[in-house]
Formats: C-alpha cells, structure tokens, sequence
C-alpha cells in the first residue's frame, strides 16, 4: 500500500514541477531593449503585403526587433483584453490599435502616451479627413493616429430598384414593389444583433432623423428623433420590409444573403462592395452603393469605423521613437495606398483619394470620398467603453420588440446618466 | 413487450447522453463543404484537427490547462489532507464551524468573488500569469477537498491512529505513516475531481488571464470564434480535442468518481 | 504540543486559504458595493448606499433576478424528472447497465464551455441539427427573445442531469429491495410502488439534488454566456452575466460589486436551506 501511495505521490510532485515550470516560464518576455511589439486586428486577406510592410521597418530598423500580436476578430472582446492588460500596467505591448470609440477612454484613462509634439493636431486635421482626425483629438492633444476608416453604407440592387432611395419611405416603397414582383426576395437588410454593430446602425438612423449623439456632457438618447429611429427600425422588421433574422445578424450574415441575390437592399461597411463585385458574387454587376436615407431625402450619414495607432504609455522613453516611427510608416500616404489597393480599406488621409494609382487600382474605394466626409462618430466620450454594454441592451430590446423605443432609450438614458456621474 | 420499452428508453437515454457529443465529432471531421449535410461525411477529413495545432497555439493553451490543473490539485491535497486529518482525527476547536464554512465557500457564486480577487491579483504582480490562476480555484477546490477527504479519514479505523500513537510516532508522523497510505483510494477521487472542475473552470480564466498565450482551454474555446465566418469544424476538433482526456479518465475511474460525487453530495 | 495544538497548526493553511480566496474578496466586494469606483479612471469614492438604491429601480436588474429564477425553476425541475427517469433505468435493467453508467458520465465530463459550444452549433440558425430536425417553421432559437432562454436551459439540463441521476441513484440503492417486493406481493402495480414507497422513500436524495442545482443554477454563467452572451435583447441574461459585464467590460467595479452581492444574497438563502438540511447529519458523533 505504502510503494503505491508513493508511486502516485511521486507522480504528483512531478506533475506539479511540471505545472509550476510551465506557469513561471516568462512567456512574452516584455521589456527587453530592442524589442518592439505592435498589437493588431486580423487583417483578412493575403498577409504578404502587410509582412513587406513590416519587413520594411525591419530594414531601416536594424537595432529593433518588431514582433506582432494579434487580437482576437471581436471589438468587444478586444476593448476586453486591453481593459484588462493596459488597466494592470502592462508593458508587453507598444504600438496598439484602438478603435475609434475607443481613444478617448484610453486617453483619459492614461494607457495612452500623448502624440501631439510628433503628430501636431492641426497637422493632423490639414492632413485626414475631418472625422478621422477628430476622433483622435481630444483637449488639444493627439492621442493615435488614424490607420484605415471604416462608413456605414447603402448598398442596392440596380436590376431591382429604379435608383437609390433617398428617404426611409422610399427605401420601405422600393422594397415592397420588388417583393410583390418576387415575393422570395427579402428587403432591407441590417446588423441588429446585440454587438457594437447595432448601435451604429441605431445611430445612423438617428442622424438621419436629425438628432444627435450628445447634449452637453450627456448622451441624447431620450429624445424624440431617437425614439423615431427605433421606432421605424422596429417598424421595418414588424411590417416585413426587413425579415426578422435581422435581428441576430452581424455583417457577415446579411453580406453572405445579400451576395447570394436574396436581398433588395443592405446596409453594411466598405468591404462588402469588393466582395460582391468578385468573380463567382450572384449579384456582380448588379450592386451599387449610395448614403443611406434619411427622414426628409438629404443624403444619410454614415457611423465612422476603423482603427488608429496608439502608443502604450507604459513605453520606455528610449523605445519611443521607434514606435513613433513604426506609426509613422504605417499610416504614410504609400501605406494608405497599400492598404486600399490590398486590403479594400479606406485611406484616412484626404490626399490618397486624390493619388492616381489608388484612383485606378481601387476606383470603388476612391468614389468613397463624400461619403467618408459626411462619416460620424458615435459619441466621442471616454465613458464609451463603458456606455456601449447599455446602447447595445436597450437598443436590442426596443427593435426585437421586447419593449417600445420610448421605454428602452428612457432606460438608457438613466443608466448612462448615474455612468458617466450626472446628477440623478 | 416490457423489454422493448426498456429497449427503446436505453435507446433514448444513450441517444440524449452521448448523441449531441458524436454530432461534435461528425462535425469536426467534415470538410468545409459538408457542413450543411444531415448525413455521415462522404470524405472524412482531419484537416480540422491539424488547423487547430497549426502554430503551436493551441498546444501552448492545453499545457496552460494543464499546468494550472495539476498545480491546484497538487496544492488542494497538501494543504487539505493535513487540515482533513485534523478535523476527522484531532481535537480540532470548532471542526464543524469550519466544515460548514469551507461548504459555504464553496457555495459562494464566482462573480461575488472575482472583483476584489482581481485587484487582488494585479497588487501581486500575478495578473495575466497562469500562477495567479491556482489561489482562486482553491476557492471551490479546497472545500470539495476537506469533505471528501475528512470522510475518508473518518471511515478509517480509529485504533490505527491510537496504535501510532502508542508506538511513538508525532501526530504528524502518525499520518504521513499509517493514514495517508491507507486513505490513497480517497486522495485519488479527490484529486480528479478537483482536476477535472479546475480544467473546465471558466469566469477566472476569464477575467485573470488577457493574452492568447495565456489562456486555458475554455477560454480559447469560448474565444475561438470570430465576427465572421465561424470556423466550426474547427471549434469542433478543438472540443473533441479537450473533451477526450476528460471522458477517458471519466470512464477509467467512473466508480470512483461516481462515489466521490454523490458522497461530496448526499454528504456534502 | 498538545494534540489540540497540532491540530489548529495543520488546520492553519487550509484556513488561511480559505480566507484568502473566500472571506476576504466576499468581504471586499460589499465594501467595493458602498463606492462608485471607475477602474480605469482612477475614480473612487465613499457613496454609502447610493449604489444599493439605484439597484432597486434599477430595471434590468430585475429582469436579470427573473430570468435567473425562472432558468433555475425550469432547469432543475427538468434535470429532476429526467434524472429520475435515468436513475430508475440505471437502477432496473441488469444489461447494459455499465453501457449506459458510461454513457450518462460523458455529458458530466465535457467543459460546460465546450458544451455550449457544442449545443451552439446545433442550434445553428443556418445549418444546426435542431432547426432542421424540428417541423414547423425554421426557428432562431438563439436570436429570438423567448427561444433563447429555452435553448440556455437545455443546455444545461443536458450537461447536468447525469449529476443528478447519479445523486437519485445512490438514493434509490439505499432503499430496501424487500420493501417494494412486498408491495408487488400485495397487488401494488409498478406506477403505485413508485408513487407511494420509491419516491418517499427518495425524498432527501431528491431534495439534495434539488438544492445543489438550484444553487449552480442560480449562480450560472459559463453555460449562458457562451451560448448566447446574454443576448438577445438581454433577454437570457442572468444575474452573474449582468454582474460580470458591469465588471469587466464597462469596469464599473463599485455597481458590478452591488450586483454580485445581491446575486450572492439570492443564493446565500438556498445555501443556507441546504447547510440547514445536510450538516447536522454531518456532525461527528
């Protein structure tokens, strides 16, 4: 009894050590000198471009060792991961991407080093588009710079609808004329599954109705424009315009349906125009894009995604300019241009849509331009972190009917309120 | 006729049990072409099973699981034998306020704990660390460890400690000599069960843990995912991969968890 | 040393331990609940009981309380019926008993994580087995407010009622084979022995299981998170999901603190149900 006892005690300890060897092993090893780490979303598509890209620093950079991390393919997971490690003083990491929601918080929040005295705000706003380098300036100081850009967009089909429709009651007309003729086709289709996607299309639709994201210090969310967006969102899934799957779909779902001809019109981002214009897409040929409606026909505003580079503030002062440099090549006009032509994403800088090879290799990225200039921020607020878990709740709520728009954005407007410290 | 109904509930039972874990397995061996099908894939693959282990990511999270699971149990049975003797065999002040306490811990929901073990940990320096992993599990895992084991001390004949005793052996010795040999069978359930709980163990790992290159097994599975496209004959290979080690032992040991469990239960 | 003395010194780390990961944080989320403490900004500040009086209006506090006590009432009283079905299949047939002993553990063993991935999949709007398997209109069991929650509780009936099988099992081994031999000598039908001797005579097993799932279910969060992340519309989130995203994803530790501890009051009163009805029996003789 005891030599077996023994055996399995022995085999134990030796588990353990095991165990205790794998858990104290240093498995990034920060802080080392020459050593530079960029943290970044997929990208999608063929890497190799983006690898030149950095193979490139590698050259003019020597002295500096560059590594890459990915973060996993969820904003909100990521928003998770950075809350986490940046929150604890990690220094694992030196350049970061952030989303545009998420600067602000990061700033105040000190996980961010302050740019301006490289990249000057007024530099910033001559150069990028109005909204891009708005969302990266907070106080007077430049806090990331924007990397690529993302805009809510109409798309439609021009075999289906006569033209673009410009107001909502249009765009509800258009749809039914079509499903009478072929009653297998769906509407409208939208992201509205309760993800950090639902509130820009929630937003977007505000706008249109001519309300706004804040009122002071507050969030505008009880508001009547806002009570009529949900109102009509809600509308367009109870009258059949939209089918009622909008309401657990992401991009991908309502991109794969619309590309396999079953929808009259979508909204979604950029990227969806490349893939339905590919070789194999049901509807090549058949698509264009145009703003979306809006209540009274002036063209829609799109909600301003993408991501900017930020510095970690925990970088040691003699790693600095490297990073700098490293942020610098990646949001250059060439690497504007490298990531339109390679990757279909929207070049922040004004000059890149003006440049003759992205005019002719992307012509769909570059009719992109009034578009991206009438693009909007959700709510530039360091609580937005922290606002997005409520806009996504309620929001959800008021268009799968589980309570009316009007109840839904009284309730958010509380939560926000005791959130972001107003008075009750 | 009594035989056929007891076919057709056996039938049932073993389709509701085991059925939802093949359809995994189907799932994970189809090629990306045979995901919509009902029927059995006409050209089974393992291709999945390779994405999963392609860069050493995914290999990194098991020993991660691993490490952290052994680590606790190893840490469990120490620190809970020696207080489990006690209780069962010494005049211990207050043994019953402690059992129940340690019962109640165990009862505590993780989400009451977590906000303060978290700060705690980033004090320590321990978080993103597997290491800071260990301490919190002991949270459900030392409670399971002091019943099982106090019951199993208890079932041991009195004497033998007496008998120590009177031969001259310390009270330790007394139990690092004649107890703990004899309570083996009970180290063992205690042990896989506290094993197996911390390798599914999912909200710490969750929130002390941020980097891929740290996370456990669930919460690579959980994270598996992306906003587009779901690669799920991949998730797929990934559960099959980590569940099979589990049922394994599970089933190896069945009786022996089977009295652990409903010990740990009716008892406590 | 005494042996009293020794004793207090091998029982220290256990304790010490327990304090540590137990008291102390339980301890620390109450005080953290009387606070409005903004992790990432560094604020933090007395409020007394601020937080307390915002939970009570607070609506999606309480529709997180009813949606945990509704998964709970239905997911235990489920796992109850069926792990008596299985109980009294493992108890009566003689072959292939170790077969189906087998085959009720796999569904214990697999990670709840990994469970719900795996229903997840089968729920699958597009190509899961169940919207295809089930007649009648193709429905989005986890897109659908009222479907979702459903879908949340078979997973976890599915996941834990081998647990409670193997509870009622023991239960219904320990009662004499004599007396429902009697019974059947008497003229009493199958459905009578069971009603009238087996399941009073199962009554404490019963009530055990009863209140441990109640208090796994009341504290659930992997199963539900996974599956459907509280969504859709927040109608399957439950308590510890709502405590866990005022946490850790808006860092809002003072109000994320107030609801953990209310979650903790919820299943402190089943606990202590459970402590009332188990630990006398316990008490060394």
């Amino acid at each position: 009894m005891r030599t077996t006892l023994q055996r399995w005690l022995g085999l134990v300890v030796a588990t353990g050590a095991l165990g205790w060897s794998a858990c104290s092993r240093p498995a990034s090893a920060p802080n080392q000198p020459g050593r530079l780490v960029l943290v970044h979303q997929p990208l999608w598509g063929n890497p190799a471009p983006f690898e030149a890209l950095l193979e490139q620093f590698r050259r003019d950079n020597p002295e500096v060792e560059l590594r890459t991390q990915l973060l996993p393919n969820d904003s909100d997971v990521s928003h998770q991961f950075f809350l986490t490690s940046l929150e604890g003083g990690s220094a694992d990491f030196d350049v970061l991407v952030a989303d545009v929601v998420w600067v602000p918080e990061f700033a105040r929040a000190g996980w961010i080093a302050d740019l301006s005295s490289e990249f000057p705000p007024t530099a910033l706003a001559a150069e990028f588009l109005p909204a891009a380098a708005d969302a990266v300036t907070l106080e007077g100081k430049t806090w990331a710079v924007p990397w690529y850009l993302d805009v809510g967009l109409l798309y439609y089909r021009t075999d289906l609808v006569p033209r673009a429709p410009r107001t909502w009651a249009e765009l509800e007309a258009f749809a039914r004329a079509a499903r009478t003729r072929d009653p297998s086709l769906q509407g409208y289709l939208w992201q509205g599954r309760q993800y950090e996607g639902l509130v820009c299309n929630v937003y977007e639709a505000i706008w249109g109705f001519g309300g706004q994201s804040l009122a002071g210090d507050r969030l505008a969310l009880d508001t009547p424009e806002a009570a009529a967006a949900l109102t009509l969102l809600r509308r367009l899934i109870s009258t059949g315009v939209s089918p009622p799957s909008v309401t657990s779909a992401a991009e991908e779902q309502t991109r794969l349906a619309f590309q396999n001809g079953r929808a009259i019109f979508m909204r979604n981002w950029p990227y969806a125009l490349g893939e339905a214009q590919q070789e194999g897409s049901a509807i090549r040929g058949k698509v264009a894009i145009s703003p979306l409606p809006t209540q009274h026909g002036e063209p829609g505003f799109g909600a301003l995604g993408g991501w900017q580079l930020a510095i970690n503030a925990r970088t040691p002062a003699e790693r600095r300019p490297a990073a700098i440099r490293l942020v610098r090549l990646l949001t250059s006009l060439e690497a504007n241009r490298l990531f339109a032509l390679e990757y279909g994403r929207n070049p922040p800088r004004r000059a890149a849509y003006l440049d003759p090879a992205l005019i002719a290799g992307a012509p769909e990225i570059a009719q992109l331009l009034p578009l991206l200039e009438r693009a909007r921020p959700r709510p530039l607020t360091p609580y937005y972190g922290m606002l997005s878990d409520i806009l996504q709740s309620e929001f959800s709520a008021a268009i799968s009917g589980v309570r009316p728009p009007a109840q839904a954005l009284q309730r958010a407007q509380a939560q926000a309120d005791r959130l972001m410290g107003a008075p009750r | 006729m009594k035989r056929l109904g007891l076919l057709l509930a056996m039938t049932a039972a073993l389709t509701f049990c085991v059925g939802p874990f093949l359809w995994q397995v189907l799932t994970s061996l189809r090629p990306e072409t045979e995901q919509t099908r009902l029927a059995l894939p006409t050209r089974p693959t393992l291709q999945a099973y390779a994405e999963v282990f392609e860069g050493r990511a995914f290999a990194q999270v098991m020993l991660n699981s691993f490490a952290v699971a052994s680590l606790t149990t190893l840490l469990c049975l120490a620190i809970g034998a020696l207080a489990a003797f006690a209780l069962a065999r010494l005049p211990v002040p207050g043994r019953g306020a402690l059992l129940a306490a340690a019962l109640g811990a165990s009862m505590f929901p993780p989400i009451a704990t977590v906000g303060p073990l978290f700060l705690l940990i980033r004090a320590l320096g321990l978080r993103d660390q597997l290491a800071g992993l260990v301490l919190p599990y002991a949270t459900f895992a030392l409670p399971l460890t002091l019943w099982v084991l106090t019951a199993h001390f208890r079932q041991l004949p009195p004497d033998l400690y007496r008998a120590a005793r009177i031969d001259g052996c310390t009270p330790f010795a007394a139990f690092w000599r004649v107890l703990l040999p004899l309570a083996a069978p009970g180290l063992v359930t205690t042990g896989l069960l506290v094993f197996i709980f911390s390798w599914n163990e999912f909200l710490y790992a969750l929130t002390f843990t941020s980097s891929p290159e740290h996370r456990t097994v669930p919460v690579a599975i959980a994270l598996f995912a992306s906003e587009h496209a779901e690669p799920w004959a991949q998730i797929a290979a990934a559960s099959v991969i980590v569940t099979l080690p589990l049922v394994i032992l599970t089933l190896a040991f069945q009786r022996r968890l089977v009295s652990g469990l409903t010990a740990g239960a009716v008892k406590g | 040393m005494t042996e009293r003395r020794q004793g207090l010194l091998f029982v220290a780390p256990a304790v010490a331990v327990l304090a540590g990961v137990a008291l102390y944080p339980i301890l620390g989320t109450i005080w953290l609940s009387l606070h409005r403490s903004i992790l990432v900004f560094h604020e933090h500040r007395f409020v007394g009981f601020d937080n307390w009086a915002t939970l009570f209006e607070d609506a999606r506090f309480w529709s997180a309380l009813v949606t945990t006590l509704y998964f709970s009432a239905v997911a235990v009283s489920a796992e109850l019926a069926l792990g008596l079905l299985f109980a009294l299949l493992l108890h009566g047939v003689f072959r292939g008993r170790g077969l189906l002993r087998a085959a009720v553990l796999v569904p214990w063993a697999i990670p709840t994580v990994v469970s719900a991935r795996l229903w997840g999949w089968l729920f699958n709007p597009d190509h899961g087995l169940v919207a295809r398997m089930l007649p009648g209109d193709e429905v989005n069991w986890l897109g659908t407010p009222g479907y979702a929650l459903h879908a949340a509780i078979v997973v976890d009936v599915w996941k834990t009622t081998p647990f409670v099988a193997l509870i009622l099992l023991a239960g219904l081994q320990a009662i004499p084979v004599e007396l429902g031999r009697a019974a059947a000598l008497d003229g009493a039908g199958p459905l009578r022995i069971l009603w009238s001797i087996t399941l009073p005579l199962l009554r404490p097993a019963l009530a055990v299981a009863a209140v441990f799932r109640g208090l796994d279910a009341m504290r659930v969060f992997d199963a539900v998170y996974v599956l459907t992340g509280g969504g859709p519309a927040n109608t399957t989130e439950t308590l510890s999901i709502y405590a866990y995203k005022t946490l850790m994803r808006s860092g809002d530790f003072g109000y994320g603190s107030t609801i953990a501890v209310a979650t903790f009051v919820c299943v402190s009163v089943l606990a202590a149900i459970y402590l009332w009805l188990v630990v006398p029996t316990q008490e060394p003789a």
